[in-house]
Parts: structure tokens; sequence; C-alpha cells
């Protein structure tokens, strides 16, 4: 938990030029974010998500014509990894990603560690740059999990060669792949955008649990806000109006219109939460 | 100092993303053409002059009809009922086309390779094939006939001017494209409850882009359909064939399928048992549901909306839930009041229908 500050020397009075060599420093910053036992345990829940899915649709034979994608699943294994994307996007992923932000910044200004990383030869900038970089690596570790486990999956249990899409084609397996790893960089982008925004609000304070509480408390907001009819006007700027349009990559031709409007939404969270987190701690007193 | 730098460039990159979602939030405000003067009777000519060419396009229908929703309606029912959905379709400028219409996290798609129509229904994970093409048509202007063009135009916009003021009002920009407006209003003495309705044409190529029903009392338009996006050009040959998926199930269907999405302006034809009171705008079908039978004959599929909250499953049943009880001289039945029209059911299987108000409907059954 002291993170980075551990490895980094504390300036000897005269200010030193020569700041920690930034490999270095991020590299300490990813090995802290590995180490802990609860990310570990959360990949691993991850990991397990789609194979348990997929063996309950297996077994039990899908929902029997129901709507939405756990119909499409059935016989159909690369759709299992973007329906693991689906359902965890919406609290699952982003409660992760949160929890590992909480740490970057709250977290070690809990500790006390966070005056020694301000101390420290790394420029603040540079200072959230590593730990956003940290938050980021969690990102696509959390999403390459669920996307490997539900192409693994997939393929060994549920089964099928190849994929169906939504609108009646066969693709063949390379293609499928390809499909899948749109929905994995599209949800990336997505959760980059969440984790941005929880870094933001990581550099503002030092209890980590507001943290999580102020993310995933947004998300489920967000989505009370989306249900209501007449604020309909507010849908556009909330980040998971366009979530459900990852299965959009499933039908053939793509979708695009809803993913590119949902790329643009996240790149502007993204711009935000993180010129947030840079101008508080720039102006952050030691 | 150096830090107060830092601080700035952060903030203008709070102000960037905060304006970069404002401008998702805003419409594009695209301006109204400048377009040469074109008269309605030239215009309609021209529509009907022109072949659609080859296209790709999103249409979006915005709904405001005020339906209430009707069960087993299937797609066509969902597009009705109310809000904004969208659908993509494709034609390939002679007769294939492709339309994609999502359905929850599903979709159903429609092929209709010129000898065989397919139907995908991706939650149900079924293939009905049709294996004659004709009821498909979606974004086709107007039926096309053997007669000159020009004369069923003049011979239309005629008819229409019976009992509508056709007249070209301004320019718009649809989907990018620039139109013409092309304005029906009813006369003063039609007894209808729509106020006007708009047709987009597209300058250059002459197709219909978006058609607005306006009805009385309200700015909004009650039902708007047109394209979001549209692209002209060559389209994918494979787009427009269909091979079903290994482990779908492959029915094919005895009849024409009626479950067809149209667009509200899709021509009043082939209606034979139904009988039509008056003209114009304040039409009234007059229909009787067969005995017995709780779902009701395709042939009376017809351009007027509410006449679908009669339609397709338990007829008396539907009207007993979503209508409101009337009687009279005429007998007893449920009322179905929209925005743009309504519909009576009377308790011994008549039904009346139209863009009126129910008044009209009601002197409709009395004479009948």
């Amino acid at each position: 938990m002291t993170g980075t500050a551990s490895r980094v020397e504390l300036p000897s009075g005269i200010r030193q030029h020569h700041s920690a060599p930034f490999g270095r420093v991020v590299g300490s910053e990813l090995g802290w974010v590995l180490r802990r036992p609860r990310n570990l345990l959360a990949l691993l829940g991850l990991a397990a998500l789609p194979v348990l899915i997929g063996t309950v649709i297996t077994i039990t034979g899908g929902p029997g014509g129901g709507s939405g994608l756990f119909a499409a699943v059935v016989g159909n294994g690369m759709v299992l990894p973007v329906l693991s994307l689906m359902l965890t996007q919406n609290l699952l992923l982003p409660l992760i990603i949160a929890m590992v932000a909480a740490d970057g910044l709250a977290g070690e200004a809990a500790n006390g560690t966070l005056r020694g990383l301000l101390l420290a030869p790394v420029g603040r900038v540079r200072l959230v740059v590593v730990k956003a970089l940290g938050v980021l690596m969690m990102v696509l570790l959390a999403i390459g999990v669920v996307v490997l486990s539900g192409v693994l999956t997939g393929l060994l249990i549920v089964g099928g060669d190849g994929l169906v899409t939504l609108s009646g084609t066969t693709l063949p397996l390379g293609e499928a792949l390809g499909r899948v790893a749109l929905a994995a960089g599209w949800c990336a982008v997505q959760m980059a955008a969440v984790g941005a925004v929880a870094l933001a609000i990581s550099s503002t304070t030092e209890h980590s649990l507001l943290v999580l509480i102020a993310t995933v408390g947004a998300l489920v907001v967000f989505g009370v806000l989306e249900a209501i009819p007449s604020l309909d006007w507010l849908k556009p700027v909330l980040i998971t109006t366009d979530w459900y349009s990852i299965s959009d990559v499933l039908s053939d031709p793509i979708r695009t219109t809803d993913l590119l409007s949902g790329l643009w939404r996240a790149g502007c969270y993204i711009l935000l939460g993180f010129s947030a987190a840079v101008a508080r701690m720039a102006t952050k007193d030691t | 100092m150096r830090r107060r730098n830092i601080a700035l460039t952060a903030s203008a990159g709070i102000a960037a993303g905060a304006l970069g979602l404002t401008s998702l939030a805003l419409p594009a405000g695209a301006q109204n053409p400048r377009l040469p003067q074109v008269s309605a009777d030239e215009l309609v000519a021209s529509v009907m002059e022109s072949d659609p060419p080859a296209l790709a396009g999103r249409v979006t229908v915005h709904n405001e009809l005020g339906l209430p929703a009707l069960p087993g309606t299937g797609e066509t029912g969902e597009l009705l009922s109310g809000g904004d959905k969208s659908l993509r379709v494709w034609y390939d400028g002679q007769q294939r086309q492709r339309l994609s219409i999502p359905s929850g996290n599903g979709e159903t798609t429609v092929v209709d390779d010129g000898n065989t129509v397919w139907k995908w229904d991706s939650a149900q994970r079924t293939v009905v094939k049709h294996p004659n093409s004709e009821e498909t048509e979606v974004e086709r202007p107007e039926p096309s006939t053997g007669a000159e063009p020009g004369e069923i135009a003049q011979r239309l916009v005629g008819k229409l001017r019976e009992t509508s003021a056709v007249r070209v009002d301004g320019t718009a920009s649809v989907a990018g494209r620039d139109a013409y407006e092309l304005v029906l209003t009813p006369k003063p003495d039609e007894r209808t409850k729509l106020r006007e309705v708009r047709i987009a044409v597209d300058a250059e190529d002459r197709i219909p882009l978006r058609v607005e029903v306006n009805a009385n009392g309200s700015s909004e338009p009650a039902l708007r359909a047109g394209f979001s996006e549209l692209s002209t050009g060559p389209q994918d040959a494979e787009l427009f064939q269909f091979t079903p998926p290994e482990n779908a199930r492959v029915r094919t269907a005895e009849k024409p399928d009626t479950t067809k999405p149209d667009t509200p302006r899709s021509g009043r034809s082939g209606i034979t048992s139904p009988r039509i009171e008056g003209d114009g705008w304040d039409t009234v079908v007059l229909s009787r549901l067969p005995e017995g039978t709780m779902s009701s004959p395709s042939g009376r599929k017809t351009d007027d909306d509410e006449q679908r909250g009669t339609g397709s499953t338990g007829p008396r049943a539907m009207a007993e839930r979503v209508g409101s009880p009337i009687s009279g001289s005429w007998g007893h039945g449920w009322v179905i009041n929209s925005s743009v029209g309504s519909a009576v059911l009377t308790s011994d299987g008549r039904v009346a229908a139209g863009a009126v108000p129910q008044q009209v409907l009601i002197e409709a059954l009395r004479d009948s």
C-alpha cells in the first residue's frame, strides 16, 4: 500500500535535476497494482463469470427464445465474450476500476504516502500519468481476462465454429475474433473513461471508499436518469447511454452510429477526468 | 509559476471535455439550403419519374401518436409504440433490398434477393422464407405503374387539390441532403385530426427523405419518419443475399408477409373487403371482423396506424383493455383515440377507423 513512495528517494534538500526514470516509476506502480490481493481476486472472479454463463446456458439450453443476447449465445460461442462484456461493464468492471483508482491517489493520501510522492522528484503531471497508467492497465487486464475467458469458454463449452451475427449472417472464426476484439477495444475506452473520472474523484479526497461510492453511485444515478422519459435531453451526456450498443458489433454490417457517439462521449469523459485530476494535483499543497 | 500553467492547461482540458459532451446534446444546426424554385406539380412529377438510386441509409421513426402499446404486433407494433426507433435500409437500385430492425439486443433482418424474401429473427432464431417478393417495399416513393409518370402526377395532385392545399413550402436539410418540403394541408371543411403532412423530397435524386405528420393542437410532429443517414451509390452485392445460419429453423410462409415495417406513406391499395366512407382527409374505413375470429385478416393493413390497434391479436380483448367504452343509437363499442386519429370497435364486430375525431366515426357507423 505504501506504493510508489517507497521506491523513490526523497530529495535531499537541494533540488535534483535528474528525476526518477519514468519507466521505473511506471513499472513500480504497475507492480503495486498487480500485487494487491484484492485486484488479483477481482480478475479471478472476472475470469469465472463467462465460464459460469457459458456453462449454465449450455446445460439449460438457453432462455428458450427470449430476447437479448442470452438467446443468441446458444451454440454460438463467439457471442459469449461480448455478452460477458456487456454484463460486466455496467457495474462490475467500473467497480474494479474505481477500486484501483481509489488506491492510486486517495489511498496514498490516506496512508500519508501521497505527500512523499508530491515531494519526490516526480512531476505532478507525471504522477497523475503514472497513476492513470496503473488504472489503464487494470482496465486492459480486466477486459482481457473477461474476453479471453469468454472466447475459450465459447469455443470449448458453448461450441459453434464462426459467429452467427444478429443479422443472421455467418462469419468465419477469424472475422468473429475481430468483432470480439472490436467490442473489447470499445469497452476499454468506455472503462478508461470511468477510470479517468474515478481518478479525478480520487485526487480530491483521502477516503478510498468515497471514490468507490461516488463512481458506482454516479453510474446507478445515470441509469435512473436514463429511465426518466422527460429527461431525454440529458441522455447524450450520460456515459452509460450507449453501453448496451456494444452488441451492435454483432450485427452485420456493424451498426456504427451509436458505437461512434459512445466513443466520442468516452473520449470527452477521459479528457475531463484526466484534466480534473491533473488540475487538482497541480494545485494541491503538500 | 509552472504549476499555474499546468493548472490552466488542465482547466482548459476540463472545459474542452465539457464542451465536447455538450456538443453531443445540442442538435446539429443545419441551415435550410437555398434551392431553385419548383412548383408542387413539378415536384410530384419528378418524384414519380425518378427511380430511387442504390442507397444505404438509416431511417429513424419518431412517434408521438399516443397509441397504447399493443401486445403481439411484432416489430410493426414496436415501431409504432412511441419513442424513437431506427432501422437500416439498403437498396441496390433495382429490386433487391435489405432491412435491419433492431429489437432489444437482437435484430430482425429482412432480405429481398429478387426471388425470395428472407426474414430472420435473431431472438427466435428463425428464418421465414417468402418465395415471391412484392411486400417488402419500404422506401419506394410511389408504386410505379405503366402509365406516364407526369400524367399520373398531375392526376394525383389534382385529386389531392380537391381536399387539400398542396404547396412547396421552403426547403429542409435531411440527413445532410438538401430537400424541398412538400406540404399537404387539409381544406377547412375536412373534419380531420391532422393539421398537415410534410414530405421532404431530395432535391437531387427526388426521392422522399422524410415524412412528418402534424396533428391539430401540437407543434411537434405526431409522426416523423425519415432518413437520418443516407448515402447513395452502388452497394455490396453480398448484402442482398441471405444464407440461413446452420442451426436456424427455416420455414416457408404460405402467404405474403404482413408484418412488414411500413412507413406511413405506403399507398392505400389493395383493400377490397373494407368499405371506404367519405374521401380525402375524413375518409373512414369501415369493416367487419369475421365471425368468431379473434385475429383479423391481413387485408386490412393500410397506412392508417390506428387500424393496427384493432388489427392483430384478439381485437376484442385488446379494445377492452386499451379503449374506452362508448355507446349510442348505433350500438355499443370501444373507442381508441390517438393524436392522429381514432378507431371504434363495436361489440358486434364492426370496425371504423380514420384520421378523424370519434364523432365522425360514430356518424359513419350510424349510417352504415
